[in-house]
């Protein structure tokens, strides 16, 4: 399959750590792979749209590994770079709330990608609703940018998650259907995120037609 | 007491550090990964990059424990980096799967004998073990499934199925991966392992290819990532076992498996012999 490397949006990596992409991609066995993970970590961490879609590049990586000597080097030092971001992610959130969105997106989207024997990763489980869990609590359904992250994610992992550990779901849409209605000075923006999401999930993660027409068309006034 | 430790550092032992880099046995370029799994380069080429970028200040391999250091995660509990929960699920979700797998083929197996079979009524050899029933327990088929793992792990594996596909086999002369799913005991599955990679030795590269700067297990890493039914292991870092050295390895290690996990003892012992077999 040749995937030009535009697919992965590297072009926001330095000229030097591009070609390390592009050869890790391409020959993994001939790099140094705990530098190639913390490079794209690092990257993912700042940059808003890289961290969007960084799952992909890991993938094919973790992918080239395994096919050209079944290695999971990569893969090692990927996971095991993300538990010590998501270790002190509260002072993160604290430091920067772009780095902790950055980060939260990040994580999922490697949980969206990286699968075992096509299945999600058990260890994420949990780390991933912990996350998510504190973008329900009261003081981050405050900001924007962290609601807008908590239901862009469960848009995208929300029916894995919940097939992976269905009772901190609920827990999770308890959090999320208490700020909607009980959470004084939510921003109606948030308050309409919130109600789209609990619409989602109440309709099987899916959005019924009229749900959809609702929420995304425009109204011609 | 020959601890090695940090500080005491000479240059004698300096010398042998660099040697230990790049393998701390004589037979370490026979393993094909290093015990942080990274791939040995078969070329040299990147083989310094590759060792320097991992190199601490001391350029021991990380996983190389003395009293003084942290060392590394004890096997014996549960690994709580991502890197290895993710690892150990794997290896969970493939023994269920080899299991099934199994399952299916003794079912096909046992319906083609019993349509064969004549009213004699008497059992193969091959049939009682099959007969028993099969290994189930998770725990012990995961222990197994990583000693295969560290025996098929090495070029001597890699060279061998290369050489000799599977229809060529021929029993007897030709090593087969003892097979996880029948029941043995302990002693009697650690011994088919030993004999296995014994066998496998064949194979190991010609010891002229050697590599520096390459990752490597050393033998002292294999404490380290092994269980203690792995200890067996440990000898099979020595060359061409003569009987009389075999023997007196099988006497100590079998000393040894019964104890608990807790390896300090294992370890200095088995610390010595590559010193002394190195210094020699």
């Amino acid at each position: 399959m040749e995937n030009s490397s535009d697919d992965y949006r590297i072009q926001s990596f330095d000229p030097d750590s591009q070609i390390l992409l592009k050869t890790a991609l391409k020959d993994p066995s001939s790099v140094n792979l705990e530098v190639v993970s913390n490079i794209i970590v690092d990257q993912s961490l700042k940059d808003a749209a890289f961290c969007k879609e960084s799952g992909r590049i890991c993938y094919t990586i973790v992918q080239a590994e395994a096919n050209q000597n079944g290695g999971n080097v990569f893969r090692k030092h990927l996971l095991n770079r993300l538990q010590q971001e998501f270790n002190p992610r509260e002072e993160t959130r604290t430091r920067s709330l772009q780095e902790w969105v950055c980060f939260v997106t990040f994580i999922c989207n490697i949980f969206d990608y990286l699968k075992v024997n096509n299945m999600p990763m058990v260890a994420l489980v949990h780390p991933v609703y912990d996350c998510l869990m504190r973008l329900a609590q009261p003081d981050a359904l405050m900001n924007e940018e962290e609601v807008d992250c908590l239901v862009l994610q469960l848009h995208r992992i929300g029916e894995q998650l919940e097939k992976a550990n269905s009772q901190r779901m609920d827990e999770l849409f308890f959090l999320l259907r208490d700020g909607f209605l009980l959470q004084d000075g939510l921003a109606s923006m948030a308050r309409l995120l919130l109600l789209e999401i609990l619409e989602f999930r109440a309709g099987g993660w899916v959005l019924s037609n009229t749900a959809h027409k609702y929420y995304y068309s425009e109204i011609a006034d | 007491m020959s601890y090695r430790t940090k500080g005491s550092r000479g240059d004698a032992s300096n010398l042998e550090n660099q040697h230990r880099s790049s393998g701390s046995s004589r037979w370490s370029h026979c393993r094909k990964r290093g015990v942080d799994g990274t791939l040995r380069a078969n070329s040299d080429e990147d083989g310094d990059n590759r060792g320097k970028g991992h190199a601490r200040s001391d350029s021991r391999h990380s996983s190389f424990t003395t009293p003084e250091s942290t060392g590394p995660v004890s096997r014996c509990a549960r690994r709580s980096d991502w890197g290895s929960q993710v690892e150990d699920e794997e290896m969970r979700r493939d023994v269920h799967r080899d299991m099934q797998r199994y399952r299916r083929r003794i079912l096909a197996a046992d319906g083609a004998q019993r349509e064969r079979k004549t009213s004699s009524g008497s059992s193969g050899s091959c049939d009682s073990r099959e007969s028993d029933g099969m290994e189930t327990d998770e725990a012990m088929l995961l222990r197994r499934q990583k000693q295969i793992n560290y025996g098929k792990n090495t070029l001597a594996y890699d060279r061998y199925i290369k050489e000799v596909p599977k229809h060529m086999r021929q029993p007897g002369i030709h090593p087969k991966t003892p097979n996880k799913f029948r029941k043995y005991s302990r002693r009697s599955w650690d011994q088919q392992i030993k004999l296995w990679k014994v066998k496998l030795h064949a194979w190991d590269p010609p010891a002229g290819a050697r590599q520096e700067g390459a990752q490597e297990t050393s033998l002292n890493d294999d404490i380290e990532e092994l269980d203690l039914g792995d200890v067996m292991d440990i000898e099979f870092d020595f060359p061409a076992l003569t009987e009389s050295q075999n023997t007196s390895l099988c006497t100590h290690s079998s000393s040894v498996q019964d104890q608990d996990c807790g390896g300090t003892p294992v370890k200095v012992q088995k610390t010595e012999l590559p010193e002394e077999a190195d210094m020699a």
